[in-house]
């Protein structure tokens, strides 16, 4: 079954094509953020003026025709609402014109499918990290398959974290990736570490981390923040595997990218004989292609939406959302 | 003198148990963690124990029941063995939930949060009594919020009708109990802890 899936919930508009599993293409166009931040009106008029390119280039990849397509999938949320309306009305518009089936999608339970795909995994602990999530998911079947949330961060997402912290050190870019590239030869500072059970918090960190800026070295700074944070959700994630009885470990999300997180991650799997398993790191940024492939399988177990009843949902949980 | 013998292996400690002068003793130890860095890892450990081991004292002059410290280490503390059962390894009893209510009721009116209060750190031993255990993430607060999270990670395990006995039993024990009930509606609204369950 040929599937399209559109994604549209923050900064990245991306388009997937999925047939039986199977990724056929995977497009998207990126907006540049600069030192702003987001602005939800422009990243959505960015994402606009981009639809048509980013579809055209994945019906091209797929080599199909838009007739070939079967159903259509998009990220009905968590996201920014003006940003989340572009996918839904592309999608909606594809549906009623092939007369196809539609299905929303969950932005964070389709980053743990993708992961849970590529990484070969059946029943892990997911950790899933991005710039606006940080959570602690694991499958339940009952009374439908469905993620639970185990733990979660009390405030702001790792990443976003990462990204105003490189912003108030003027890195550029000012990402969490640069703060991992200036963290090399960094060392260890003192700094608030707090993890509940398996929850955890990060705003206390970034303060005294800022408080610290130009008292100490940056690369000392940017290795201990990451440090902190870092170990804080291993520890996480290491409680709830042992408290659920995995031995899979899953990681995904736009800072699943970060290669220090997988090192410590999988370090703490060997501990325990738990094998950790993620997606390319093209699927671990926000992509169409993941948005396709849960939406191809929501489709297969009989999830189907009415076209009046396809909206966005700027805080879908991800326990609330019925996957098959 | 036998040699400890492993018993359990926790998510940051290892407990052994072994036997010294004829009674049986359990040593929680906290591991090195090598996914950390060293300066961090040292520092949650010593601190971590230290502040476990000082929690402990307190409920036990309370007389609170948890396991009784014998000997202390850096990394490690020596305890007395509780025969019994964990509560998450049973169905759990109207008693035993009621027990378990008055036991927070109590830390909490000496501000001491668990951290942790969840049925698989209470321990129902064989005359029928309910310890609770674990104060690795225990800290002394006043804070509200920290209590209402403490009976917030009861909740979301218990099916509704125990957790109002237990909510039952902590109000009884706990003369401010009414201002963490508020302060728990209040932290169930914020969209990030909405319809959590563990099933």
């Amino acid at each position: 079954m040929i599937v399209l899936g559109m994604e549209s919930s923050a900064h990245t508009f991306g388009v997937g094509i999925v047939d039986d599993g199977e990724m056929l293409a995977n497009e998207k166009a990126m907006y540049k953020i600069g030192t702003t931040g987001m602005i939800p009106g422009e990243v959505a008029r960015f994402h606009a003026e981009n639809a048509a390119d980013v579809l055209g280039n994945a019906l091209k990849k797929a080599g199909i025709t838009p007739k070939e397509i079967e159903g259509v999938g998009y990220t009905m949320g968590p996201g920014l609402g003006p940003c989340l309306e572009v996918a839904e009305l592309s999608a909606k518009t594809i549906a009623k014109k092939l007369e196809i089936p539609i299905v929303p999608v969950n932005h964070c339970a389709a980053h743990a499918e993708i992961a849970r795909h590529f990484g070969k995994l059946s029943d892990p602990i997911m950790l899933y990290v991005s710039g606006g999530n940080s959570q602690i998911l694991a499958l339940e079947e009952k009374p439908h398959l469905h993620y639970s949330v185990l733990g979660e961060t009390f405030d702001i997402g790792v990443g976003n974290m990462l990204d105003s912290f490189a912003r108030k050190l003027k890195l550029k870019p000012a990402w969490g990736s640069s703060v991992e590239k200036h963290s090399q030869g960094g060392r260890y500072i003192e700094l608030p570490y707090t993890v509940k059970g398996m929850d955890f918090s990060f705003t206390g960190l970034a303060t005294r981390a800022t408080e610290l800026i130009g008292k100490e070295k940056v690369s000392d700074l940017c290795f201990s923040i990451q440090e902190t944070a870092f170990s804080a959700l291993c520890e996480a994630t290491e409680r709830a595997m042992l408290l659920k009885n995995k031995r899979e470990i899953g990681i995904c999300g736009g800072v699943a990218q970060n290669r220090k997180l997988k090192k410590m991650l999988k370090a703490m799997g060997e501990e325990h004989n738990a094998r950790l398993g993620f997606a390319p790191d093209e699927f671990n940024a926000d992509n169409g292609g993941m948005v396709a492939y849960l939406a191809e399988r929501m489709i297969r177990s009989g999830i189907r939406s009415r076209l009046e009843d396809c909206g966005i949902r700027q805080r879908y949980r991800v326990d609330t959302a019925r996957l098959g | 003198m036998e040699k400890p013998r492993i018993i359990g292996i926790g998510a940051e400690a290892r407990l052994y148990l072994m036997n010294l002068f004829g009674a049986d003793i359990i040593i929680k130890e906290r591991l090195p963690k090598k996914y950390r860095a060293k300066a961090l890892d040292l520092r949650i450990r010593k601190e971590r124990t230290k502040n476990e081991a000082r929690i402990m004292f307190r409920l036990s002059k309370a007389g609170i029941r948890c396991p009784r410290i014998v000997a202390l280490g850096r990394y490690s503390i020596y305890m007395e063995r509780l025969e019994g059962v964990l509560l998450k390894d049973k169905e759990i009893s109207s008693r035993e939930i009621s027990d378990a209510g008055q036991i927070l009721g109590r830390m909490h009116s000496l501000d001491i949060i668990h951290g942790d209060f969840t049925p698989a750190n209470l321990i129902l031993d064989n005359s029928g009594k309910v310890y609770v255990i674990d104060f690795g993430l225990s800290a002394m607060a006043k804070s509200e919020e920290e209590k209402a999270v403490d009976l917030l990670l009861m909740k979301r395990y218990l099916k509704k009708n125990l957790y109002s006995l237990f909510e039952d039993a902590y109000s009884k024990t706990y003369n401010d109990s009414g201002k963490i009930l508020r302060r728990l509606e209040e932290v169930e609204k914020r969209g990030r802890y909405q319809i959590r369950t563990l099933a």
